[in-house]
């Protein structure tokens, strides 16, 4: 699978949300209205499901879906 | 200060039904609703019976989104908030949000989230945990989700004190309200123990009816035969607000609260005063405060633990206060029908005695076959037809805690 798909595919599974509502380029915060508890959450889900774990300040940069991807594509 | 303040909407979530006329119905028919716990494994407990609610998703308004990050108990919390608002007919975003409280009692927390996660942190380790436990088990979780989704920012409280908690979340709302310091409070409370760690601590109480093979007629308060009490889930919320402020909104004004005492026995760790002194004296101290007879009152909603040292205690103390007019006047536990919903049992007995009033029909005690003890006036396995004016309503925690209200037909 697609990074970003599967990226997608685990937010939308985890925070309950229709897939049409998050945006590429949309901070997480401003399309959905992810609190810090919820990217904690999303880091957690993201580690799983890619095998990973992501720095304090990788993490720091989590904004966008396309940041995220940026992040996980420079691991591997 | 303020004389009255006003019952305008109440919101159930119990066994026996999901909003007032569901509930009503079939709290006033006597039908039990205790049957065995399905939810999970409990043949394996001395007691596994209980009050349980199968269907609450089918009445949640609540996203899932938020769902996964809430104790059932602040679910059940929020459905009965947005039920009374409704029946008191109160659209929030046309109230002012600094003049809003919410007081609620509960005992035992969110230990459906918390046993879970705890489960998950000795498997996974901390990283199985849930970013959510820190805010979804704690008591004052259901305060802060109700003001959340509302967006309510008056002053508030959570209040803890065994199964007192609610009817001292209600007196408190009542003295913050005659204060004037609020237009309005959600005032209620929220239990769910159905749950195996809630249920092992229930268990280890050692007041929980073991009659597990009879689950209808297993709690028995104020029967010769009784054998302990039958835990429950649920909510029970009610809309109060000034009699000046509803009467000037147009709202229905169900009942009026015109006192509330609360006592402590001091007596010992997890059972009451053996005479029910303090009992005693809270009743009296409610009558004070709400300028009330003995003779004035004609109903009294009994706590009713179905454990003799509580039922003795509870009618030896309303004796001693009313003396000779004890046997007049009627006096009933509804919920031995749906069992005992702990910090939330003082809200469901005050809807219920409301709602009595309402509709002039004291709901029955149900499997009581011989009185005991003796000399009070049992509404016993029927409904009667009773025109109710003035109510006294106690409930009662461990260690001695004594919870008494009153309130008036408008």
């Amino acid at each position: 699978m697609e990074t970003k798909t599967k990226i997608k595919d685990t937010l939308v599974k985890l925070l309950k949300i229709k897939p049409e509502e998050l945006k590429d380029e949309v901070s997480l915060q401003d399309s959905i209205g992810v609190d810090s508890t919820e990217m904690v959450e999303a880091v957690i889900a993201l580690e799983k499901a890619f095998s990973t774990k992501f720095s304090a300040k990788e993490i720091t940069k989590f904004s966008t879906v396309n940041d995220i991807e940026k992040i996980i594509t420079s691991k591997f | 200060m303020l004389d009255k303040i006003a019952v305008t909407g109440v919101g159930v979530v119990a066994p026996s039904g999901i909003g007032k006329r569901q509930f009503w119905a079939n709290v006033k028919s006597g039908r039990s609703f205790i049957k065995e716990i399905t939810r999970f494994d409990a043949s394996k407990y001395p007691s596994h019976i209980a009050g349980q609610i199968d269907e609450l998703e089918k009445y949640s308004h609540i996203p899932e989104r938020l769902l996964k990050k809430i104790d059932a108990f602040s679910h059940m919390a929020l459905i009965a908030s947005e039920l009374a608002l409704q029946d008191a007919g109160i659209e929030i975003r046309n109230e002012d949000p600094n003049l809003i409280g919410i007081f609620l009692g509960n005992a035992l927390g969110g230990w459906l989230y918390a046993e879970t996660e705890l489960r998950d942190m000795y498997i996974e380790g901390r990283q199985g945990v849930s970013p959510y436990m820190a805010s979804a088990w704690f008591p004052a979780a259901p305060q802060g989700q109700v003001s959340i989704y509302y967006g309510i920012k008056g002053f508030s409280k959570t209040v803890v004190a065994d199964r007192a908690s609610s009817l001292e979340a209600i007196g408190y709302a009542n003295k913050t309200l005659q204060k004037g310091k609020l237009n309005m409070i959600l005032a209620g409370g929220m239990e769910a123990p159905v749950t195996p760690y809630a249920l092992l601590c229930c268990n280890t109480y050692g007041g929980l009816s073991e009659d597990n093979e009879h689950p209808e007629t297993a709690y028995r308060p104020f029967d010769k035969d009784k054998s302990g009490f039958v835990i429950a889930e649920g909510a029970g919320i009610m809309v109060l607000e000034s009699v000046e402020r509803a009467q000037k909104r147009g709202a229905n004004i169900m009942a009026t609260i015109s006192g509330y005492a609360s006592t402590c026995d001091g007596a010992n760790r997890i059972n009451p005063d053996t005479y029910g002194k303090q009992l005693a004296r809270a009743i009296r101290l409610v009558l004070e405060r709400a300028k009330t007879n003995p003779e004035e009152i004609d109903f009294i909603s009994l706590d009713g633990l179905a454990l003799d040292l509580w039922d003795n205690s509870e009618v030896t103390a309303i004796k001693e206060v009313f003396g000779n007019n004890t046997k007049d006047i009627p006096v009933s536990c509804p919920k031995s029908m749906f069992g005992n919903l702990l910090g939330a049992s003082g809200a469901l007995d005050t809807i219920i005695t409301v709602l009595a009033m309402e509709n002039g029909l004291i709901p029955p005690t149900i499997n009581l076959e011989n009185p005991n003890p003796n000399g009070l006036n049992y509404v016993a396995n029927q409904a009667r037809e009773y025109k109710i004016n003035k109510a006294l309503i106690i409930s009662r925690g461990r260690g001695g805690i004594n919870a008494v209200l009153i309130v008036e037909k408008p």
